[in-house]
């Protein structure tokens, strides 16, 4: 039980920057997802926090210890690394129970053999504590990599990617497993990921981080529906959110939004019209919701053709081609479309999401009194 | 099919063949040696299997003379100097596949380049040197100037094996609770135990048989048996008969050391450490 503060980490590896100014705090008992694409620098930071690696500059603070000069045996820290990084010369069993075995969480025989058991039921390993790590499939072996970080009760969780090569079965009954495992266990815990779903469903808070640098900390709430950068809105959702380019202009004593395309404007819903201030180029984020599509011409709707259909299980992706900027959304599984077919696209206003076009950064959203800060 | 299996069995038999030749071509002076080192010497030319057997060539090497003396001068230096090796080049091979430091790629050609000269070109600056130092014709300098023998070949296998494990292995044991030296002896040598072993026994081999440094650095407190085998091949008369016994005491812990671990000897030259 610990509450995690990084202050202002930066970490470079001889020319390249892995961290830029790094600030984060993760709350007692928190589960926070960090997410970013590869090469973000989310395995870094973990290393950071679990004392594998130091800080060029920087502090990391439990609680209100200071943590950067502490051996990572003495930070009672456990962690799932992604290539496993198990013992090859020992059985699964020997492996889950190491930690237990060692100085410092040392454990009677009959102790160990009842939370190894344990918590390779909850894995579904039971069967395979005899067999050796080269025995073993990827997926097996990430899993015996979580038993042997689940078998003690550490101060701080930290899982990178642990079920990024289970299949996807598998994969949706870890995700579950682990949530209810980590509420049960009441510790804090560092969850490292690309998979969007995985973090939108696990983590009390997202951090997105890009190339070193914190772009956003918030629910999952908040990064979906108000990211605070383009990059950030892209991550999230499964099919990529489209950013329509528009004009901002002064009709009436209104704003009104004009795109590229003709007769696809509207006046911009009146309390985002207060954030907006006097920006002129915007990118109107737009997910599934903010667009409307007919197959019959309408005012306000543009003509498109279908570039693509995509079924996916119970819904289907539709990109359209609107004037050569390709756009995506999802439609009901029961609503057919064929390639090059005529289909009518229009927008939604309050479901759009206003960013800046220069920036990239966060502007306002219908339902929403300010923009949010970094 | 039936086709495919004849030429399947054809190809099994010619490599059978193959073997029992090689084995013949290798084995073949070894067994010739044993022979010779029964016959009496008037029998050496002039018969093969038909000989009055005879232990004198046996009794004669064993007690009298050095070859005994020689034999446990030759097992100390050996075992002293695969033992040097492996505390000094077990640690250095860690540090050359862990660590970055400069220079680190030069350091560990420099410990391979002491192979590249042969033994004769530097026996006679370091003649020059042990006699300086006091360490001609002692155990400690002999020890000294063999481990370079088998040093430099021992740590660029056991660094290749270091370098095969994960450093995440090292940092999970970390997290686990363990200290650097748990980590090392509980993690890290089980796993690079097959390239040090053989490597550690080529060592011992390449020392024990030596026969430059010996000739040279040491007369008569100190002489390994390659040079102590040498004094048979006498100035007026030849007893290729004791000449035969000293070869093989000479070749008897090599064989017996080949059969002990044979196991690792193949494995550790061929796999890396880490499979799958």
């Amino acid at each position: 039980m610990a509450k995690i503060t990084l202050e202002h980490i930066t970490k470079t590896f001889g020319k390249k920057t892995a961290l830029k100014d790094v600030s984060l705090c993760v709350e007692d008992g928190e589960f926070l997802v960090l997410f970013g694409p590869a090469g973000a620098g989310k395995t870094t930071l973990l290393n950071m926090i679990a004392g594998i690696d130091d800080p060029d500059s920087g502090n990391i603070w439990f609680d209100d210890t200071p943590m950067n000069f502490v051996e990572p045996s003495n930070r009672d820290v456990a962690m799932v690394f992604e290539n496993y990084a198990l013992y090859p010369q020992m059985p699964v069993y020997d492996n889950i129970a190491s930690p237990l075995r060692s100085r410092k969480h040392r454990t009677d025989e009959a102790g160990i053999r009842k939370e190894v058991e344990r918590v390779a039921a909850i894995t579904g390993m039971s069967e395979y504590l005899e067999r050796r790590p080269s025995q073993l499939s990827n997926g097996q072996r990430q899993r015996v990599a979580l038993c042997r970080a689940l078998v003690r009760n550490p101060n701080v969780f930290l899982l990178d990617e642990p079920i990024a090569h289970l299949d996807a079965k598998l994969r949706n009954a870890m995700r579950k497993e682990l949530k209810l495992m980590q509420k049960n266990l009441d510790c804090t815990s560092i969850y490292v990921t690309h998979d969007f779903t995985e973090a939108m469903s696990l983590g009390d808070r997202i951090a997105v981080i890009r190339d070193g640098e914190i772009l956003q900390v918030g629910t999952n709430e908040e990064v979906y529906y108000r990211p605070a950068w383009e990059f950030v809105a892209r991550l999230f959702g499964e099919c990529e959110i489209n950013m329509i380019p528009a004009r901002i202009e002064k009709r009436n004593g209104r704003l009104w939004a004009v795109t590229r395309w003709e007769g696809v404007e509207f006046p911009v819903p009146v309390d985002v019209e207060r954030s907006l201030g006097d920006v002129a180029e915007v990118d109107l984020g737009c997910r599934t919701p903010a667009l409307a599509f007919s197959r019959e011409p309408a005012a306000g709707y543009v003509r498109g053709s279908v570039y693509s259909v995509e079924p996916l299980g119970n819904k289907t992706e539709l990109i359209v081609d609107v004037q050569g900027d390709l756009i995506r959304f999802i439609i009901p599984v029961d609503t057919k479309f064929g390639i090059d077919e005529t289909v009518y696209i229009g927008l939604n206003p309050e479901h759009i999401i206003f960013f800046d076009q220069k920036t990239e950064a966060f502007l306002a959203c219908h339902g929403e009194e300010t923009g949010t800060e970094v | 099919m039936e086709q495919k299996k004849i030429s399947e069995k054809a190809v099994w038999a010619v490599g059978k063949v193959f073997l029992v030749f090689f084995v013949i071509f290798s084995v073949s002076p070894i067994i010739w040696t044993v022979i010779i080192s029964f016959k009496g010497d008037n029998e050496i030319f002039n018969t093969f299997l038909r000989f009055t057997p005879t232990l004198e060539n046996y009794t004669a090497v064993l007690t009298t003379g050095n070859y005994v003396k020689a034999f446990m001068d030759n097992l100390i230096i050996c075992i002293g100097a695969v033992a040097v090796s492996v505390l000094v080049g077990v640690p250095a091979a860690y540090a050359l596949a862990r660590y970055q430091f400069r220079k680190k790629e030069d350091v560990a050609f420099t410990i391979l380049s002491f192979k590249f000269a042969p033994e004769i070109l530097v026996v006679i600056p370091l003649y020059k040197i042990f006699m300086s130092l006091h360490l001609y014709d002692t155990y400690f300098g002999m020890i000294w100037i063999y481990q370079f023998i088998g040093m430099p070949l021992l740590i660029w296998i056991v660094r290749s094996y270091f370098e095969d494990i994960p450093v995440e292995m090292e940092k999970a044991a970390e997290l686990d609770g363990y200290s650097w030296f748990e980590i090392f002896f509980k993690m890290l040598l089980p796993l690079v135990r097959p390239g040090l072993v053989a490597s550690a026994l080529l060592a011992f081999i390449y020392c024990w048989n030596s026969f430059t440094f010996g000739l040279m650095l040491c007369s008569f407190n100190v002489q390994p048996i390659t040079v102590a085998a040498l004094t048979y091949i006498g100035s007026d008369t030849f007893h290729y008969g004791q000449i035969a016994v000293a070869a093989i005491i000479a070749i008897v812990p090599e064989i017996i050391l080949c059969l002990c671990i044979q196991k690792h000897l193949v494995r550790g030259l061929s796999f890396g450490a880490v499979k799958g």
